[in-house]
């Protein structure tokens, strides 16, 4: 493919305008019938909305609060939720050099899915259960880049010591996890479900503190893209081009393990999302970090809305963990893209 | 490169919107529901202003619908609660028995795991959301803000809190004489129990069990119905020192205790061939004795009138059979 030298912000732009397309016709899909016509009508807020249809004013207005209170508050969630594991995808790939690095390598998520088994096995918060299980699993996650952090600006913060303390930390936290069901086993099911992620704790307050974060720590994580390129020829030709490699490490994996933790907390565990995107956007827009940043956020936005769709296209009547959807996209894509590799491609080989 | 003082403000920034969104929550949640011409107090301590008998209901949890069927309102039932349609639906919750008599069909189904099915809920169109506790906390607090749906949560703490929550059902739809007639019902199978419990000359050694695997057997421990109920069945339960809720007995525990009786819960695919595998199964005097008995689970396991009439009666029957009145 040629066109990533071509126009990149092009290519970006088309993908903005696919994911317009895509939370429009998303709106369309849910577990309740509603005509696509209506669905539409409701959605641009016209009056009459269920004119032609049969259905009762009141079923009409529930119809309304599904659309704008239950499906597009889901939509949106799958749309920063996306971005969100997209864009520290790349980051963490391209902070450790290594391909196969995603939001989940360093254990954050294992660090949030012990705050949600906290809130789940002692059933903590339970005058607020909307506040207290994001903010616990995001706590957890938060926690456990903290102690990637404390290892990141020590003198042993190599990219291996970094690696391989993320791999440990996620080994720990996942006996701690084990303890913590065996002492109450009643929130199993719930821990198992967060694990495998979900879009069903949306809603407009939780969507605006997400995209609120993801504004921030997106537009700041997008302007590290000319450092990263230079870390990407190794760190003495970073260093001789005034990059003060360690130090944007430590920012980095800071303001990754944030935006993750945002997506941890309101989502669970979604994977793939994080380690395929990255891949997509350096297959059609090339290696440069500046595009692969933004370009990864993007493509994450449309996957996570994709599975979501897909889901709801295979199971039209049910809800599934989203996490599900996402394997059965993620792995085998990533397999594909693994052998159709290009040579000569700094993240290009395993 | 982003300065440090950058990051140090994106942080604080990043902080003032959680805050601002936390604010943003419980100013919502405080507003709560305001119409509706009767208020009354759940099992959870909340207080629900909610229509005077409503017509249109959703219950979410089979041991509210046994109170429901019993005061002669499953006609106001529009929804209850169901697993994913494609994995299960209303039959992962509900036994066939009760989807016969309840006369259920998957048209009421509501999603109520693994994720909660807010659409379908709001296509029902209840009035008021009736809900166990296993609906988790955030889907009904959801429920309360975002749609304005008043949720009454019943889940009796003990088993005479089943009379408590009639009586609660009674003032909502106004169906005292019944919500009477059945209090009057269980208070009587109690008051059997205990009678039969005084003058037992002692109460034998008994397993529940509602599940098996290789390892040993699931069974109720302290604190929970299943065990309530087998202490006023006069049954003395092999877990009822146990660390946990509900545990797993290991086959050698269960073989050292050796319980007089075994009561195995059948249903949802369960059978006495199912339980054959346990560890130790065809060894534990209960079983050479014949002194087993299958049960339906939902006798045992659900909170409710039926647990009294039905699952009080069999246990009594079963561990005292000569000192039944």
């Amino acid at each position: 493919m040629r066109l990533r030298r071509s126009s990149p912000w092009a290519l970006l732009g088309a993908i903005v305008a696919i994911v317009a397309v895509a939370v429009t016709l998303s709106s369309f899909l849910g577990t309740v019938f509603i005509p696509p016509l209506t669905a539409l009508r409701l959605l641009l807020g016209l009056p009459n909305a269920c004119a032609g249809t049969s259905v009762s004013p009141d079923l009409c207005t529930r119809w309304g609060e599904i659309v704008w209170q239950a499906r597009l508050p889901e939509i949106v969630l799958a749309v920063i939720a996306g971005a969100a594991l997209g864009i520290s995808g790349a980051t963490l790939q391209g902070t450790f050099r290594n391909p196969l690095a995603d939001p989940f390598l360093l254990g954050i998520s294992s660090g949030g899915t012990i705050g949600a088994a906290i809130v789940f096995d002692f059933h903590v918060g339970q005058v607020a259960p909307d506040l207290f299980l994001p903010l616990f699993a995001f706590i957890g996650a938060i926690a456990t880049g903290v102690a990637i952090l404390a290892v990141a600006v020590s003198r042993y913060g190599t990219v291996e010591t970094l690696l391989l303390t993320g791999v440990a930390l996620a080994s720990l936290l996942s006996a701690v996890l084990a303890l913590l069901l065996l002492y109450n086993p009643s929130g199993s099911q719930q821990v198992s479900y967060w694990l495998l992620g979900s879009l069903g704790n949306a809603s407009w307050p939780v969507d605006g503190i997400a995209v609120g974060v993801l504004l921030i720590t997106g537009t700041l994580l997008s302007l590290f893209g000319r450092e990263l390129n230079l870390m990407q020829l190794g760190g003495d030709v970073a260093r001789s081009a005034g990059v003060d490699v360690r130090r944007v490490r430590i920012r980095l994996i800071l303001l990754a393990s944030l935006t993750t933790g945002v997506a941890v907390a309101f989502t669970g565990i979604i994977g793939f999302v994080g380690l395929v995107s990255p891949h997509v956007v350096r297959r059609i827009a090339g290696t440069d970090y500046r595009y692969v940043l933004p370009g990864s956020a993007l493509v994450g936005a449309v996957f996570l809305l994709g599975a979501r769709d897909f889901a709801l296209l295979v199971y039209p009547t049910s809800l599934l963990p989203i996490g599900i959807f996402t394997a059965f996209f993620g792995a085998p894509f990533f397999i594909y893209l693994l052998f159709r590799r290009r040579a000569g491609s700094p993240m290009g080989s395993l | 490169m982003v300065p440090l003082a950058w990051l140090v403000v994106a942080i604080l920034i990043v902080s003032g919107i959680g805050i601002a969104g936390a604010a943003v929550y419980f100013a919502t949640t405080a507003s709560g529901a305001t119409s509706g011409n009767l208020t009354i107090t759940d099992d959870l301590g909340h207080r629900v202003t909610l229509p005077y008998d409503p017509a249109r209901v959703v219950v979410l949890g089979p041991s509210i619908m046994d109170s429901m069927y019993r005061l002669g309102l499953r006609s106001h039932v529009v929804g209850v609660d169901c697993y994913a349609p494609a994995f299960g639906g209303l039959s992962s919750d509900y036994s066939p028995d009760q989807i016969a008599r309840w006369n259920l069909s998957s048209s009421m189904c509501i999603q109520a795991e693994p994720t909660f099915d807010f659409e379908a809920l709001l296509a029902a169109t209840p009035q008021v959301v009736l809900a166990a506790t296993f609906v988790p906390a955030g889907a009904l607090q959801e429920i309360t803000d975002t749609f304005r749906i008043p949720v009454v949560v019943l889940q009796p703490p003990t088993l005479s809190g089943i009379e408590i929550d009639v009586s609660l059902l009674a003032r909502i739809f106004g169906v005292t004489a019944g919500a009477n007639a059945l209090n009057t019902q269980l208070a009587t199978e109690l008051y059997n129990a205990t009678v039969v419990g005084a003058n037992a000359s002692s109460f034998p050694t008994v397993l529940v069990t509602y599940y098996v695997d290789a390892n040993g057997y699931w069974t109720f421990g302290p604190g929970t119905f299943g065990q309530s109920l087998i202490e006023l069945a006069g049954g003395s339960s092999i877990a009822a020192n146990a660390a946990f809720e509900y545990p797993e007995l290991s086959g050698e525990q269960v073989l050292v205790a050796n319980p007089h009786y075994l009561v195995y819960a059948t249903g949802f695919g369960l059978n006495e061939s199912a339980y054959t595998s346990a560890p130790f199964w065809g060894q534990l005097s209960a079983v050479q004795s014949g002194n087993l008995t299958g049960m339906d689970s939902s006798w045992l396991t659900e909170a409710d009138p039926t647990m009294i009439l039905s699952g009080l009666p069999a246990l009594l029957a079963f561990f005292h059979p000569s000192s039944l009145p």
